[in-house]
This record gives C-alpha cells, sequence and structure tokens, in this order.
C-alpha cells in the first residue's frame, strides 16, 4: 500500500520536475532548433529576385565549393581565429601568473581588469577605431614617438588581421587570465613544495610542473574563446564591414552580408550552417582534447 | 642580507612591475576614450594629440542634441530588462529540475544554442518575424534577447542550487511540499546570491549584445549598441561625440559588473572552472 503511494508520490514529482523545465524547454525549441530545422529547409531553396521561391538541391552547397569570397572568408576566419586565439592564450597565461604572485588583489583592480570584456565589443571597436586612425590617432603618434614607422592599421588590406586580433586580444586576454587563475589557485601547493625542495629553477618548475598541470584550464580557456572567434562579428562590423575591400570578410560576416544585404537567403542559410559545423567540430575536437590532458 | 632575500626582492619587483605594464595597457584605451569624450571638438582631432585640456561637457551635449539617443538608451534598458526577466522567468525553474533530477539535456540544449553563431536563428528569425510583421517590435527583441540570457541563468544557477544540501529539500518533502513550493519558498531564498549574478550577468551581456538588434529593430525601436553604427557614419570630424557615445553605452555594463566582480569568474566560464 505505502508502495502505491511511494510510485504516486515519484511520479507526481517527475511530473512537476518536468513542468519547471518546460518553459526553458519550449522557448529554447521554438526560438533555436526550429528555425535551425528551418534553415537547414532555406539551404535547399532557391530565391529569385522576384521573391520566388524554388527547391534546388545542393545547388547552395554545389555553389559554396566554387564561391571564391566562401574560401577567401574561411581563410580570414582560419587566420584571425589562430592568430587571436595564439595571443589571448600567451598573454592570458602571462597575466594569470602575474596576478597570481601578486596574492591579494583588491576589488577595484580586479574590476579595471575585467572592464575590457564586460563592455560591449562594439564599444571597443569604436575606441579602436579612433585610437588607430591612420593619420590622428594615438597609436601612430606613440609609434612615431619612437622612431618607428607609422600604420594603416584597420585600413591596410595586410594589417587589418592582425590588428582586429589585436582589438579583440585586448579585450579578452585579461578573461583567459582570470579563468588561468582559477586553475592555478586550484593547484596542490605540495608539488611546488616539492619542486623547491629539488631546487628547480622557477622557469624550470613553470615548465615542468605548472604548465602540464594547468593544461586542462587552458584548453578550457581556449573552447570558450573558440566559439566566440570563430563566429567573429561586432568589432569587424563596427569597424571595417569587412574591408578594406575583403580583407577581413569572415564567414560570419559574408554570411550576415548575403542574407542581409544581397537577400540570397538560401546561399546565406548553407553559409551559416557550414560556420556552425566548422564551430561545432572546433568544440569537439579541443573536448576530445581536455579528455587526453585530463590528470 | 642573504643571496635568496635578494633574489626574492628582485623578483617581486619584477612582478610588480609586469602588474603595473599589464594595468596601463588595459586600461590605456578605455581611459582615452573617456579622455576624448571630455575634450573640445578642437583638441579631439589634435595632433599630436593632447593629454592636458579644459574639460568640457559639449560632446555630451551635442550627443542628446544631434541624435534621438535618450531614446535608444530608452529601448535598450527595454530589451535588456525585458529579456533577462525572461530568461530569470524560464531558467530559474529550469536550474532548480536539472539540479534536482540530475537530468541535464535541457541546460545542454540552451548552452549548444549560445554556442551557434546568430547569423544561424536570424535568418529563419527575420523571415518569421517579417511573416508576422513583427520586425522592429519590442516582442521580437526581447524573445530573440532572451536566447542569450536563459543559458547564463541556467548555467549560473547550477552550481548554487548544486551547493544546496538534499536533506533541506527532503525535510520538507516529508512536510508534504510540492516540488514548486520547495522552489519558491526554500530553494530561491537560498540561492538570492547566485539569482543577483546570472541576472546582472544576463542584463550586461544582452545590453552588449550587437547582432539580433542590427535586424529585428527599426528607427523606434533601435537599441544603442545597433544605433552605435549610425554614430560611427558621422565622419572623423565628430570623435568626441562618438566618445561620449561609447562611454554612456559601456557605462551600465562596466558598474554592474564591478559591482559583482568577485563572484564573476565562475559565472562567465558558465560553471567549467569554479572561481
Amino acid at each position: 500500500m505505502s508502495d502505491t503511494t511511494a510510485t504516486l508520490t515519484q511520479d507526481r514529482q517527475k511530473l512537476e520536475m518536468s513542468a519547471l523545465s518546460a518553459p526553458a524547454v519550449i522557448f529554447t525549441v521554438a526560438m533555436i532548433a526550429f528555425p535551425v530545422v528551418y534553415t537547414i529547409w532555406l539551404g535547399f531553396q532557391n530565391f529569385s529576385s522576384t521573391g520566388k521561391q524554388s527547391f534546388a538541391g545542393l545547388a547552395n552547397y554545389s555553389k559554396l565549393v566554387s564561391d571564391y569570397e566562401f574560401w577567401h572568408g574561411l581563410w580570414v576566419t582560419i587566420a584571425l581565429y589562430v592568430l587571436s586565439l595564439v595571443l589571448q592564450l600567451v598573454f592570458g597565461v602571462w597575466l594569470a601568473l602575474v596576478l597570481f604572485h601578486a596574492k591579494r588583489l583588491p576589488g577595484i583592480v580586479r574590476s579595471l581588469f575585467i572592464s575590457p570584456f564586460m563592455m560591449p565589443p562594439v564599444v571597443a571597436g569604436m575606441m579602436w577605431l579612433v585610437i588607430l586612425d591612420p593619420s590622428l590617432g594615438a597609436a601612430n603618434y606613440i609609434l612615431q614617438s619612437f622612431g618607428l614607422p607609422p600604420s594603416d592599421w584597420l585600413a591596410s588590406p595586410t594589417w587589418v588581421i592582425p590588428t582586429v586580433a589585436l582589438i579583440d586580444s585586448w579585450q579578452w586576454t585579461p578573461y583567459v587570465a582570470l579563468i588561468v587563475l582559477g586553475g592555478l589557485q586550484s593547484l596542490p601547493p605540495s608539488v611546488y613544495e616539492a619542486a623547491q625542495i629539488d631546487g628547480a629553477s622557477p622557469f624550470k618548475t613553470f615548465q615542468r610542473i605548472t604548465l602540464p598541470l594547468l593544461l586542462p584550464t587552458i584548453v578550457t580557456a581556449a573552447i570558450l574563446r573558440s566559439v566566440d572567434l570563430l563566429r567573429f562579428f561586432d568589432i569587424i562590423y563596427i569597424t571595417t564591414q569587412g574591408g578594406p575591400g575583403n580583407a577581413s570578410n569572415t564567414l560570419n560576416i559574408y554570411g550576415f552580408r548575403v542574407g542581409f544585404e544581397f537577400f540570397n537567403i538560401g546561399y546565406a542559410s548553407a553559409l551559416m550552417l557550414t560556420l556552425t559545423a566548422i564551430v561545432f567540430g572546433a568544440v569537439l575536437a579541443f573536448n576530445r582534447l581536455r579528455g587526453a590532458v585530463a590528470w | 642580507m642573504t643571496d635568496a632575500a635578494t633574489a626574492d626582492r628582485w623578483i617581486r619587483w619584477l612582478n610588480t612591475m609586469q602588474l603595473v605594464l599589464a594595468g596601463v595597457l588595459i586600461m590605456a584605451p578605455t581611459v582615452w576614450m573617456v579622455l576624448s569624450s571630455f575634450k573640445p571638438s578642437f583638441e579631439v582631432t589634435a595632433y599630436p594629440p593632447t593629454l592636458i585640456f579644459t574639460p568640457t561637457l559639449d560632446n555630451y551635449v551635442e550627443l542628446t542634441r544631434t541624435t534621438p539617443f535618450l531614446s535608444y538608451a530608452l529601448n535598450s534598458l527595454i530589451v535588456t530588462a525585458g529579456s533577462t526577466a525572461l530568461g530569470l522567468l524560464f531558467g530559474i525553474p529550469a536550474a532548480f529540475a536539472v539540479s534536482w533530477t540530475r537530468i541535464s539535456w535541457p541546460a545542454i540544449l540552451t548552452l549548444a544554442a549560445r554556442m551557434a553563431p546568430g547569423t544561424l536563428f536570424l535568418l529563419p528569425w527575420y523571415v518569421m518575424f517579417r511573416q508576422v510583421g513583427m520586425i522592429g517590435s519590442y516582442t521580437a527583441l526581447i524573445l530573440s534577447h532572451a536566447v542569450i540570457t536563459l543559458p547564463i541563468v541556467i548555467w549560473v544557477l547550477l552550481p548554487s542550487f548544486d551547493g544546496i544540501p538534499r536533506s533541506v529539500f527532503e525535510a520538507a518533502q516529508v512536510d508534504g511540499c510540492s516540488v514548486t513550493r520547495i522552489l519558491w519558498r526554500i530553494a530561491l531564498p537560498l540561492v538570492a546570491s547566485g539569482v543577483a549574478v546570472s541576472a546582472i550577468l544576463a542584463f550586461v551581456f544582452s545590453w552588449n549584445y550587437f547582432l539580433f538588434a542590427l535586424v529585428l529593430s527599426n528607427g523606434d525601436t533601435k537599441t544603442l549598441i545597433a544605433a552605435a553604427f549610425n554614430f560611427i557614419g558621422e565622419g572623423s570630424t565628430q570623435w568626441g561625440a562618438l566618445m561620449a557615445a561609447a562611454t554612456l553605452i559601456a557605462l551600465p555594463p562596466l558598474v554592474l559588473a564591478a559591482l559583482v566582480q568577485r563572484w564573476l569568474v565562475s559565472g562567465l566560464t558558465l560553471g567549467a572552472v569554479k572561481g
């Protein structure tokens, strides 16, 4: 008898739990899952200039393979991704070590360190646009006062990718640093003590002990940054809109323009699905790597 | 003084220097933006750039006079507050249910949605919202931004709910409390600080989000971030007003983040790192 009561309560509890997560699930399905399925369908459609819609089969995808702008966009995306990620991981680990050895950080210092990535990327783009102005910007003034040649920064087809990577790294290196700092603080102090007793130099200690132990945290930071970096949009759209020419036309910017400037919805869908596959592929690959470096 | 002590002092000095260097690199651009926003118009574009000047509010006055800055700000506030409220409304019960049942797929579903490029949803949203005449409506903007806030609320709150001892709930169950009642009367007060952090993070990221409003808003509902683009279009002579706009847009998220900085790190990594 009491068994049935228990099952009844359990069933009721299960039902109540489902009811609690239902709004979030229904919302996500309505706003994400259904639209994504719709996008997949759109990817097989052709929209003529008169707005007529017809089944296109794999035409959008075969167009993608032969589209120079797609391959260029892929190259820009990957170049920007690799450059930014390396900058942010290297300087992030450096900054984390510096912060770690500073021991106590007053709240105000912490607030200042998180300020770059708490502000909108759009604002970061606006401020750097002024600082990096080729003729009147402060950056070139500083370069010249050190006797270095000025740069065209965002206006130069050669330098625009490194410059955008620099802006993004200014914004997100402190974020990587805080993640790595969390990892550093959770390392057992005993390993350091052992290294110290063995008379290992600080550099050796870092290379042989700290870095390997930190790797899982660094990979986590890399995953979190990869998701944002592969779909790079805000800073580029504000500063260059993919220019000069098409020098900073990432896949996300290109897809956006195909969809909302040229209104080629079918082809834009194919582009965005390809980019999504790339993002999830990178996350899965890094997740594997995290498994491999775990301890 | 021993050699070790000298070396120790040397290392500490070196570290302080590096800290100062990092601080300067991180702060200088923001300081420059704020300084420029207070410069008289002829000095904003002065070359060589000036550091000492008589501060003026002209750029801020100019900004509110020549652009509908305040109505953009109001739009941002409506969209951000609305999407944060929606994120909390859906996210709090979901986080509680995931934490209790250990069935994590609803949480993972929302996270996967956050990882995909926004343009992927924007295309179908645009087609669908246009069909029902909702382009430019606050509803469309709030719904789209709730896609940003919902996973933040769920993933920031999950560890907080996980931290409540199960015995607390079991005792309440024995007393005949329904699950919903346990959530609102017992669990929620215990995770109040987590709710505050998640609300602030959701607010900040919704406020900062650019892409959706760029397409889904119209002249009347344009958010500050989407309007930023218009400020730039006005040309390089308007640097002072541009920097004033940038400073004002960045102010709300920076102030909010400073308030909860101590609890931000674990929230920012969506639980990947225990802060």
